[in-house]
């Protein structure tokens, strides 16, 4: 290597070092700490940026939803109804603000998700508060306008009653979320004092309520009774719903009512007596109220309640040409739930609905691609008094079909055809390729006249270098021949080719004596001499 | 041939910085000698090895000390207070708990995981708080950004956090069902002294957070003898004692000095 070359690599090497260290002297990684947080701290600049979660809007707007319960019921009171509706649209707004608040900075799982749920309950129950105490109102008016007629008189004093429970009801749940709620406002230091006056309020419009119901029921005093027994009640419980009419015949037909709807007829013994059954089905989670009729005899209204039930739902699934899914649905004391709507989530999307039968029982089949699918059975309860259940998730790997022999069969006829097609168009020019360079025999060797050569005052390997162009050119090879083509084309000269090859790339010199030889050899001395 | 051995030399000289710089550094968490994030590298003190005779003109800032003050240098704290001397103790672990027993102080650091939904970080643990006291300290300061700070009790609270903070006992980054919001303490002060449960704000990457308070700071010397500030890098501490002992710095000096002083005095005689 010369000066200026290594010159060079050295002027690189530096350079290069130079780059190196320059690229690491503004973060030298090599004496920096590569994590970017412990546990007494983390790096500001590596930790990405929040904006926009407005934290500082939360307990401001808690404050907000306390005070707007106060003006709502405070003007449901009044009888303001159209100051209510502002108050409870602004209400439901700021309730909405609040939920997406609490879903941004996930804050559900503490004190603040509690009164999230809270303030959904009290929001409900106060558009229910204003709502009912409008329809309340409305009745007050038709009660007069229909006086006279006692049909029309008893339904508006059932519904008026039916209001009544709803709006105790309503109160009673609204009151009991007065110590959670107001012990966390307590604890964000926010002014409960409007929320309190809204629980008075409430009661207030309650109260009201129920002495104008108590004016007004008329059929305190009918002859025909009603009770239910129980009076509570789950899924598929039989509630027994029984009277007795006095000054009634025997064989007078009785009709029983719940929430308006007939649900049985009886009628009267020689007592004077008259029952029917009633089994809790699709009859919503809640309060229930019963009348009879005796013709136009209207017994008083009674109330029933019924509690929300928990239910389980299997899943067994089985894979032939189509998926079969199969499950019973049972509440938790294991009577089957029947004729109740059962989703197929196929894939965790897909929905295929199906039915339970008498037994609880239901069966389906879905037809599936082939592959792995996932399927779940679903019960949403909606119009039971029953709580929602899943099945558990059940994989199914549905086979395919077996594959047509078509395709291969065109595959391989395609590329038999091909094959045969190719054979065909090369065949042709395969035939030259016979004629390819001819070997020269000894005979053809002799016709051609010695060569003349002068290798004397050479180097060794020039002088054998002259010799194997002098046998070349006497056999008539082309000068592009190698030693190697040259033993192929000339075997009987196969050992003066070798011994060439050896000298020319092995580096080998030959003696004065195989100089000799070799010079007979491209001269043709030695078939002369034979 | 000149050139060549020159460039070598400059080849030989760059490796030495570098391996110079390696050696000399470190990644150790709040200490002086690490440039890197977690360090303290960054922040203008003095470092005071001794605490007879402080300076009262001073503030000593004692940084997340991991060991004991014997009675004397309790003593010697009590008199630097006595003397008008303001003591800063930033300390998020607890071990300061016991020097301010024995300086009769009521504050105390009570180790946690404080969150809080007030800010504008990713990370939970770095939250704003604000400032409810006056000190010279936090003069001009509003808002303030801490990394993981702990809890500070007793004292007049100069920090405090918005009422959106929690202990995230479970470090899962959100409130839990057992884990209430509520309004914390990070720094508080009695006298003067002051008790800041965030020794982070001092480490390099904390600066530009709140550059106010470290310019409030000064003048300020760290207390190098019971804090993590220093290292345990024995090249680094090598060096610091050259440095800081005389005798040593003459020798090596001497060490540098000769070689040249016989190579001279062979070419005079030659």
């Amino acid at each position: 290597m010369n000066a200026r070359a290594s010159h060079t690599i050295l002027a690189a090497a530096v350079i290069t070092a130079l780059l190196l260290l320059a690229g690491e002297a503004t973060a030298p990684l090599l004496y920096t700490a590569a994590n970017t947080s412990t546990a007494a701290h983390a790096d500001p600049a590596t930790v990405p940026k929040e904006s926009g979660k407005d934290a500082d809007v939360l307990i401001p707007l808690m404050d907000d939803l306390l005070s707007e319960t106060g003006t709502l019921t405070l003007n449901i009171k009044l009888k303001d109804y159209e100051s209510a509706e502002r108050d409870l649209a602004r209400y439901a707004e700021l309730s909405a603000q609040f939920d997406e608040l609490v879903v941004t900075l996930d804050v559900s799982g503490n004190d603040i998700g509690e009164f999230q749920q809270n303030n959904q309950e009290n929001l409900a129950s106060l558009a229910a508060l204003l709502n009912n105490t409008r329809r309340f109102e409305d009745l007050q008016r038709i009660e007069i306008e229909v006086q006279g007629d006692e049909g029309q008189g008893m339904a508006v004093v059932y519904e008026g009653e039916a209001l009544r429970q709803k709006m105790q009801e309503g109160f009673a749940a609204y009151a009991e979320r007065e110590a959670t709620v107001t012990g966390i406002a307590g604890h964000y230091d926010l002014n409960a004092t409007p929320y309190r006056e809204s629980i008075t309020n409430f009661a207030e419009i309650v109260n009201a309520t129920e002495d104008q119901q108590e004016e007004v029921g008329g059929s305190a005093n009918s002859p025909l009774e009603i009770a239910v027994i129980p009076d509570k009640g789950r899924y598929g419980d039989i509630l027994s719903i029984a009277g007795a009419y006095t000054g009634g015949t025997a064989g007078t037909p009785i009709k029983v009512y719940v929430d308006s709807q007939i649900a049985g007829n009886a009628s009267l013994d020689a007592s004077g007596n008259y029952a029917c059954s009633y089994q809790v089905n699709r009859t919503p989670t809640g309060l229930h109220l019963a009348y009879a009729t005796a013709g136009t005899v209207y017994s008083t209204v009674t109330a029933f309640e019924v509690f929300p039930g928990e239910t389980a739902i299997t899943l067994a699934v089985e894979s032939r040409t189509a998926v079969t899914c199969t499950g019973n649905l049972t509440t938790a004391e294991g009577r089957p739930v029947t004729g109740a709507p059962v989703l197929l989530r196929v894939d965790g999307t897909e929905l295929v609905s199906t039915e339970t039968d008498q037994n609880g029982t239901y069966t389906e089949e879905i037809a599936l691609p082939a592959g792995e699918h996932t399927v779940r059975a679903e019960f949403d309860a909606v119009g039971y008094p029953l709580n929602a259940s899943e099945s558990l998730t059940e994989t199914v790997i549905v086979q395919n079909e077996g594959l047509s022999p078509l395709p291969f069969i065109a595959a391989i006829a395609a590329a038999l055809g091909s094959g045969w097609y190719l054979r065909r168009r090369h065949r042709p020019a395969e035939e030259p390729a016979a004629e390819l360079p001819k070997t020269v025999s000894v005979e053809e060797e002799s016709v051609a006249a010695p060569p003349q050569v002068e290798i004397a005052g050479l180097p060794p390997r020039e002088a054998a270098t002259v010799l194997f162009r002098t046998l070349r050119a006497r056999l008539g090879l082309p000068d592009t021949k190698t030693p190697w083509d040259c033993v192929r084309l000339a075997p009987a000269h196969t050992g003066f080719f070798k011994r060439y090859e050896q000298i020319r790339y092995a580096g080998e010199t030959p003696s004065e004596e195989e100089l000799r030889a070799m010079e007979e050899e491209a001269v043709g001395g030695d078939q002369r001499a034979a | 041939m000149q050139r060549e051995f020159w460039a070598v030399v400059l080849l030989l000289l760059l490796a030495a910085g570098a391996a110079y710089a390696h050696t000399t550094t470190t990644t150790e968490e709040f200490s002086r000698y690490n440039v890197g994030w977690n360090g303290t590298s960054g922040l203008a003190a003095g470092e005071v090895h001794d605490l007879r005779g402080l300076d009262p003109g001073t503030t000593l800032l004692i940084l997340a000390p991991n060991r004991p003050f014997t009675a004397e240098e309790v003593g010697n704290l009590r008199t630097f207070l006595d003397d008008g001397g303001q003591i800063l103790i930033a300390d998020e672990e607890g071990n300061a708990n016991r020097l301010l027993a024995d300086l009769g102080s009521t504050m105390r650091v009570r180790p946690g995981n404080l969150a809080s939904l007030d800010r504008d970080h990713a990370d939970p643990g770095l939250f704003t708080v604000r400032v409810v006291g006056n000190d010279t300290l936090f003069a001009g300061v509003e808002t303030f950004r801490v990394n993981r700070p702990a809890t500070v009790t007793g004292g007049d609270p100069l920090l405090e956090t918005s009422i959106l903070t929690w202990d995230d006992g479970d470090g899962d980054g959100r409130p839990g069902s057992t884990e209430a919001f509520g309004t914390a303490v990070v720094c508080a002060k009695e006298g003067n002294l002051t008790v800041l449960g965030d020794p982070s704000l001092f480490i390099n990457a904390m600066f530009a957070e709140n550059p106010e308070f470290i310019n409030n700071l000064q003048p300020v010397q760290i207390d190098a003898a019971h804090s993590r500030t220093g290292t345990v890098n024995p090249t680094i501490n090598t060096l610091a004692w050259v440095r800081e002992t005389p005798v040593a710095t003459a020798a090596l000096a001497a060490l540098a000095i000769l070689p040249v002083a016989y190579v001279f005095g062979r070419k005079r005689d030659a």
